[in-house]
């Protein structure tokens, strides 16, 4: 059961739906994601900005006064119901695991005490719902991966990560969309572009967005 | 024509920014300065918003290959066209052959360039601001370098002159107005003091993503690991290491450290103007307070600038 969230003023122009969770809950995060799919048909929020738990909403404040928006929020969450469950697009996403584009492979399955093939039928096992994007463009948060994978980041950033890395961090599992620094364990990589400025759509995920990945092997998808 | 002689420290081609892409992890960005940036546009006869080179500490050399008008507003870079000095806050013809350059600032941090009809750059998302760490926007997604050039509308226009009160004015010590931020309340007794009492100085770590500030130690309650959250630009945030960092108009669109302040949107623009070892203060501001300063001066701004915006 999902807690009402608090709403908290976050300046002069943004508000933000906190809801009460030990870490992650699936329950919150598809709340979250129902109702920003709300709130984005309402053209008084300049911004939807979904979390795991929690939901920035921005307003100008010369056109709406912060304690209207505060009550038009109220409204929401009062008025909501918990069965709104959006069902986003699936994405398959083809992932080469281990190796060269997974370097921290070994990591998790020494830390797990499971065979690489198990890492990556538990890891692979699951639909994932994209539950954040950024803090690079493009970097797609997803939801939980199994509990035998949770691993804590890397205590010193690596300096570059490849774009389409696929990583554990925490209890979270994520994609980076573009090559930066970076400190989650890598397990894999895909060859999709995640994010490129030059396409017409320049996104392959967005929030919302329900996530399979799929083994691949280098060699044979790959020419 | 214009000709890049020397790109200084960091000049960037920037307008109001790409906003309400946050949700996919893509930053508004746009001129740091946005009044200074606004009224340099104003003063060739441009829309507030034109695109407009932003100078990061000076050292930027432009050669002109035709005839045009020059706006220039933000920090004192001591300008000259020719060894001429010229005066910020004004707009001026150059002519053909005419070399301007700027020196290196003492106050503040960006000042910009603009000209009648602006600059030309690639558009992403309706905004040609550049973004380094993704390569977006400008040209090539890249600061400008020697040799790059621009065309340059030939437009024939006069330049205006600033009315009085319309020029932004700062110093090397920046005080900024919050309101506090999501977790304020876990800051301890101390830190929420410590916060409004001493400056902080703005360190070496200081860009278009944020400044990464020195002083007194701010700490949470407790140090839990928060789940990431929405990130805004203005934000103060505190790491495990307890030196706050203040989010400039590149920043991330997430974070995991907690928010203790926001600055008013009113006071937004001066971000732009924090330089490595300015020295940065943060006031309480009430919540209807924030609101009554942005009204007033948005209307104050209006009057010179249509459809201008904090």
């Amino acid at each position: 059961m999902v807690r009402p969230p608090q709403i908290i003023p976050y300046g002069d122009s943004a508000l933000l739906m906190q809801f009460m969770s030990d870490g992650y809950s699936r329950d919150v995060i598809r709340t979250v994601q129902a109702m920003s799919s709300e709130l984005r048909a309402d053209p008084d929020w300049i911004e939807v900005v979904s979390g795991y738990d929690s939901l920035l909403l921005e307003f100008d404040p010369l056109k709406l006064d912060p304690v209207a928006a505060e009550g038009k929020l109220i409204n929401l969450v009062n008025g909501f119901k918990p069965g709104q469950v959006p069902t986003g697009r699936l994405v398959e996403i083809p992932v080469y695991y281990g190796g060269k584009d997974g370097p921290d492979m070994q990591l998790i399955m020494d830390a797990a005490g499971l065979g690489e093939s198990e890492v990556i039928s538990l890891h692979s096992a699951r639909e994932y719902l994209v539950c954040m994007m950024g803090f690079i463009p493009g970097f797609a948060f997803l939801s939980a991966a199994h509990d035998r994978l949770y691993h804590p980041r890397h205590e010193t950033p690596r300096g570059r990560v490849p774009a389409g890395s696929v990583g554990i961090g925490g209890w979270q599992t994520g994609i980076y969309g573009l090559e930066s620094p970076g400190g989650w364990q890598i397990i894999g990589r895909t060859d999709i572009t995640i994010f490129d400025a030059t396409r017409d759509e320049p996104f392959y995920l967005s929030a919302g967005d329900r996530v399979k990945f799929v083994p691949a092997t280098r060699g044979s998808a790959k020419g | 024509m214009i000709e890049v002689l020397q790109s200084g420290t960091r000049a960037t081609l920037q307008d109001s920014g790409r906003r309400g892409h946050r949700s996919r992890g893509i930053p508004a960005s746009g001129a740091a300065d946005r009044l200074s940036f606004a009224v340099a546009n104003w003063m060739v006869g441009n829309v507030w918003n034109t695109p407009a080179i932003e100078c990061v500490l000076g050292g930027q050399h432009f050669r002109f290959h035709q005839d045009t008008l020059i706006g220039l507003a933000g920090a004192e870079m001591w300008a000259q066209v020719n060894g001429q000095n010229v005066t910020n806050y004004t707009a001026f013809p150059v002519e053909k052959g005419d070399i301007l350059t700027l020196s290196f600032s003492r106050q503040g941090c960006r000042a910009y360039i603009t000209v009648p009809g602006g600059f030309n750059g690639h558009t992403f998302l309706g905004s040609v601001s550049t973004y380094l760490p993704a390569g977006l926007g400008g040209i090539e997604g890249r600061a400008l370098k020697v040799g790059d050039h621009f065309q340059i509308h030939p437009v024939k226009r006069n330049p205006r002159k600033l009315p009085p009160g319309y020029r932004a004015t700062f110093s090397n010590h920046i005080v900024l107005r919050t309101r506090p931020g999501p977790e304020f309340e876990d800051l301890t007794q101390e830190s929420q003091r410590h916060l409004f009492i001493n400056p902080f100085i703005a360190t070496r770590n200081t860009n278009r993503m944020g400044a990464r500030l020195r002083g007194n130690r701010i700490s949470m309650r407790t140090y839990e690991d928060m789940t990431s959250g929405p990130l805004l630009p203005g934000t103060l945030q505190v790491p495990a290491d307890s030196q706050p960092v203040l989010a400039m108009t590149d920043a991330h669109c997430t974070g995991g450290y907690p928010r203790v302040l926001q600055v008013i949107t009113a006071d937004y623009w001066l971000l732009g103007q924090v330089r490595p070892g300015s020295k940065v203060s943060f006031q309480r501001c009430f919540s209807r307070d924030a609101i009554d300063i942005l009204k007033r001066r948005t209307a104050f701004y209006r009057s010179l600038m249509d459809g201008f915006s904090f």
